[in-house]
């Protein structure tokens, strides 16, 4: 039996490293260690559209954080917050929905949930605090992260992974408005933003706006390997 | 369906967007972009010692360039200016050991034709102007130097570098690397600078086993991505 494969989305843009300023293909080196440390091995996935066939090897794939989806995917005009990155949105919606219709199994994190959220026919709010009236899940000062209690429903995906509610880390100032044709499952409290959504219909596949791959609980990292090596 | 590329990454603290000093797996888009122009879809490969189970997915490799090796790779103590990079150098000789094994289509570039040379047996240099007492394979921080270099006729860098404007197998490449190859080890030196320096390693037992000294992601240079994808066909 050998070692899952997963697949994992990248920023492509203009990165200082060392002596280099340069366009890359770059992520934050934490979602590489948690697909590591729940017994995957992570490639990544760069994005060059139209093109799939960088699925042909996986046995997963994670959809990672980054820019705001534009908006013209849900037929809406750009917030003067919201700043989007078109190429990345046409290559990863490409490779998403063929994940989906091979339903391979699919982690879907902050601007990969909203990216799966509009895959499905859904809408973003483009700047939460307009909304909510607070900047909770982008803190503008303090810590980078904002923190809080994600309560999760009953007979989910999330639910089986979790447990009843889970504390969370978020960074991000869009969010879930309308998950399309999606299963909405896991909400803050606070404001009943919703947190997770599910395709029930499929093996595995699920978005949390926060950012799992920035703490120690690596369960829904776990599950995806795990959902792939019983395959 | 195209060939599956692995690019070995970078990783380093980087900074971009509204990410500052990120430790990130990286690499420059250029090797990216040089694999798409010849055919093929890259994926990148960050370190990782556990298992080279990888390369199943995989129809080629491309270890690129970066920081240098650790000497431990061929038992010697590290100098001075050698500043290496253990996980790389772990994740990278595994991956390179397995895919020598299996006859997969392999690329080094600047320090993966050292880690090529030294996994064969090899050794380097570590600071090249003690040995050639000059700095033009890296006149400074951030600058390629450019310089002539003569490649062994019939040989597979001549085939994927050409005969060079004057057919003599001589062309100007561009190198930023203060390390070189001493000893090639088990691999065949197909290419040298003016001053002596090893410019091109490889195995002619094998389908597509090379090393080049230079940077031909960041000069264009497009037949020597072709060629592996090539073999990556077959």
């Amino acid at each position: 039996m050998s070692r899952p494969v997963i697949g994992l989305t990248t920023y492509a843009e203009e990165a200082r490293f060392g002596l280099n300023d340069t366009f890359a293909a770059v992520l934050p080196l934490a979602y590489v260690q948690a697909v590591h440390n729940s017994g995957g091995r992570a490639v990544l996935i760069t994005p060059d559209a139209p093109d799939v066939d960088a699925l042909d090897g996986l046995d997963g794939i994670v959809f990672t954080g980054g820019s705001d989806v534009d908006p013209a995917l849900y037929g809406e005009p750009a917030h003067p917050t919201t700043q989007v990155k078109p190429e990345r949105d046409a290559a990863e919606l490409l490779l998403l929905r063929a994940a989906l219709a091979a339903d391979l199994p699919t982690l879907a994190i902050c601007r990969g949930m909203q990216l799966m959220t509009v895959a499905y026919g859904g809408k973003l709010h483009q700047h939460l605090p307009e909304v909510l009236g607070h900047d909770n899940h982008r803190p503008v000062s303090g810590p980078k992260f904002g923190f809080h209690r994600v309560d999760l429903a009953p007979g989910s995906l999330a639910r089986g992974l979790l447990g009843e509610s889970v504390e969370v880390n978020s960074f991000h100032h869009q969010g879930v408005a309308d998950p399309g044709k999606l299963t909405a499952t896991g909400w803050c409290p606070e404001d009943n933003l919703i947190e997770v959504v599910e395709d029930p219909a499929l093996r595995f596949a699920i978005g949390v706006q926060w950012h799992p791959e920035d703490t120690t609980d690596h369960r829904l990292f776990a599950a995806l390997v795990g959902m792939t090596s019983s395959s | 369906m195209r060939p599956i590329v692995g690019i070995t990454s970078y990783v380093e603290p980087a900074s971009w967007g509204v990410w500052i000093d990120q430790d990130a797996a990286l690499i420059r888009k250029s090797y990216v972009d040089a694999v798409t122009a010849a055919g093929a879809r890259a994926v990148i490969l960050p370190p990782d010692d556990t298992d080279a189970d990888v390369l199943r997915a995989l129809d080629a490799l491309i270890i690129a360039g970066g920081a240098d090796l650790g000497p431990d790779l061929y038992g010697e103590e590290p100098g001075p200016l050698t500043d290496s990079r253990p996980d790389r150098d772990r994740g990278e000789s595994l991956l390179l050991q397995a895919a020598l094994r299996t006859d997969l289509p392999v690329l080094g570039i600047c320090r993966g034709m050292q880690l090529l040379a030294v996994t064969c047996g090899g050794r380097l240099h570590q600071h090249l102007p003690d040995v050639v007492g000059s700095d033009k394979h890296r006149p400074g921080p951030g600058v390629y130097g450019w310089h002539g270099i003569t490649l062994e006729p019939g040989s597979l860098a001549a085939e994927v570098a050409g005969d060079g404007p004057e057919g003599d197998g001589r062309i100007e490449v561009n190198t930023y690397h203060h390390q070189g190859v001493a000893d090639p080890g088990s691999l065949t030196v197909t290419a040298w600078a003016d001053d002596g320096v090893v410019e091109a390693v490889e195995d002619p037992t094998k389908p597509f086993v090379l090393g080049v000294q230079w940077h031909p992601e960041e000069a264009g240079e497009r037949r020597i991505f072709e060629s592996l994808v090539d073999a990556a066909r077959t």
